[in-house]
């Protein structure tokens, strides 16, 4: 079996096509596709194998691949409120380094983050939250702060979580009981952008902090596989219900590591969607649970492990 | 960030005071208040929990007047004013109709006002007080504190009179003598009695 590898793919417009035709043609999935202006960013899936032919045929477009660790993943982006003191100085250049390397990223602001006493967290904001991969909490700078109030904030969330803050690393790791999967000292309520060498140095920690998370999870994932990968449920998706192709949000169907959030009306396209057959006498309704998401109404389809199916699409 | 004359932050909590330091130097540099700020105490302590931020002005702005930002040519039948900074232009239109009517205030173009002759005379025109920036300064200061200060501090008590400011925020009630008992010797730091 051929092992897909998450890469980037930037280059211009001019015939990209033959390079979206290329990675179908090879097997890969592309999981976003962005236009900005003359240049396009392919995040896609492609078989380890055959990076160094999809380099060779982009060469002369010059157009570059790189491995972009955490393509087909949802990552929230927690900050404690969106008041100035948090926004948008290190939430969103945490998101956006992220995006980076691949990641969907989504920004969740708190109603109560704040406050070391008054902080909490509401139903919506924890289900909205657990329905990502990964949350990346963006702590303040006291470690004081984030040692009473961190228990609150990740109260029943289950999903890996990174946290950052102004405390080193040691510290952080000291004070968060019990432990979480990643941190990442350093960065605390700042004010400024971040442009700075040891600045830039801090988000490169994030990002292999956040990928080192993904892949113990990737390790698990690959002991009792998915009944259907994740990024090609999207591609039958997208080729099967022709209104996903009329949908204007940048990622119509957004690709996790376990699963799709489809932003179409749950009320409406849940029962379609479950019923769709993905292969001879198999429905998504088999392999996975048609859920409704907790953002907006949205769809969250999340894929069963073959363990449970022992069907392997 | 030029340096203020008397810049310090204090707290028990070493990592968070240099970050506060680094916040409070953003803000003020963001919001343009170096040039207004001379002297600068911040005390917090999470623990406690309390946020101290104290300190003088220097000397604070002088108002607008229309000589500042305009010229006034006197004619026989008008009086035109050539407007060389559009800044002031909104506050000065309003204060225009306000004294002479919106039908003898009349604006061929973007940088010329055009008054009849008569209604005004040279004098009071060119002395008339358009905007006067230290109204906006005090709320500019008072929210770049608010911005600095962590933001679960939402019990708060401020003053700014004259050159001397003072905010204290804490996340619990404050104690009605903080002023006395932890503001003032912070003043008294700075060489300032409150």
């Amino acid at each position: 079996m051929t092992t897909l590898v998450p890469v980037t793919y930037k280059g211009g417009v001019y015939r990209h096509d033959e390079i979206v035709d290329l990675i179908d043609d090879l097997g890969g999935y592309i999981v976003q596709k962005h236009i900005m202006a003359q240049d396009v960013v392919l995040q896609s899936f492609v078989p380890r194998d055959d990076i160094d032919l999809i380099r060779e045929i982009a060469k002369p477009l010059a157009g570059e691949v790189t491995e972009a660790p955490l393509v087909g993943t949802e990552i929230a982006v927690v900050s404690p409120s969106l008041e100035i003191h948090h926004l948008p100085h290190t939430a969103c250049d945490i998101a956006e380094y992220l995006r980076r390397a691949g990641a969907k990223t989504n920004m969740v602001g708190l109603a109560r983050g704040f406050g070391k006493r008054i902080a909490n967290l509401n139903d919506e904001e924890r289900d909205v939250i657990n329905e990502h991969d990964l949350a990346v909490y963006a702590l303040g700078n006291f470690e004081e702060c984030i040692r009473q109030k961190f228990p609150v904030l990740r109260r029943g969330i289950h999903v890996p979580i990174v946290v950052t803050g102004a405390p080193d690393r040691e510290t952080l790791v000291a004070i968060v009981d019990p432990p979480v999967e990643g941190y990442v000292g350093g960065i605390g309520r700042i004010m400024h952008r971040f442009k700075r060498p040891e600045e830039l140095a801090k988000l490169d920690e994030l990002v292999d902090e956040v990928s080192r998370t993904l892949d113990a999870r990737r390790d698990v994932l690959a002991k009792d596989p998915l009944s259907v990968f994740p990024p090609r449920l999207m591609a039958i998706l997208e080729e099967r219900i022709h209104e996903i192709s009329m949908l204007t949000h940048p990622t119509p169907v957004t690709a996790q590591m376990e699963g799709l959030r489809l932003k179409l009306p749950y009320d409406s396209y849940a029962p379609a969607v479950r019923s769709l057959e993905i292969a001879d006498g198999v429905t998504i309704g088999d392999i996975a649970d048609v859920t409704p998401s907790r953002m907006r109404n949205y769809i969250l389809i999340r894929i069963k492990p073959f363990s449970e199916t022992r069907i392997l699409v | 960030m030029p340096p203020l004359n008397y810049f310090v932050v204090e707290s028990p909590d070493a990592t968070g005071r240099e970050a506060y330091e680094r916040i409070a130097g953003d803000v003020l540099q963001d919001l343009d208040l170096i040039k207004v700020v001379d002297r600068l105490h911040i005390y917090v302590d999470p623990k406690a929990p309390i946020f101290i931020a104290a300190g003088m002005l220097r000397h604070m702005p002088r108002a607008i007047r229309v000589t500042d930002f305009a010229n006034i040519n006197p004619g026989e039948k008008e009086i035109v004013l050539d407007i060389g900074d559009e800044a002031y232009l909104a506050p000065l239109l309003q204060k225009l109709w306000a004294r002479y009517g919106k039908e003898n205030v009349d604006q061929p173009d973007r940088f010329t006002v055009v008054l009849p002759a008569g209604l005004a005379g040279e004098e009071d025109l060119e002395q008339m007080v358009v905007a006067d920036p230290s109204e906006t300064l005090h709320k500019d200061i008072i929210y770049a504190l608010q911005y600095i200060a962590p933001e679960g501090f939402k019990v708060r008590r401020q003053y700014i009179k004259d050159e001397k400011f003072y905010y204290v925020a804490s996340e619990d009630t404050l104690e009605g003598d903080i002023v006395e008992t932890m503001v003032a010797p912070i003043f008294a730091k700075m060489g300032v009695t409150l």
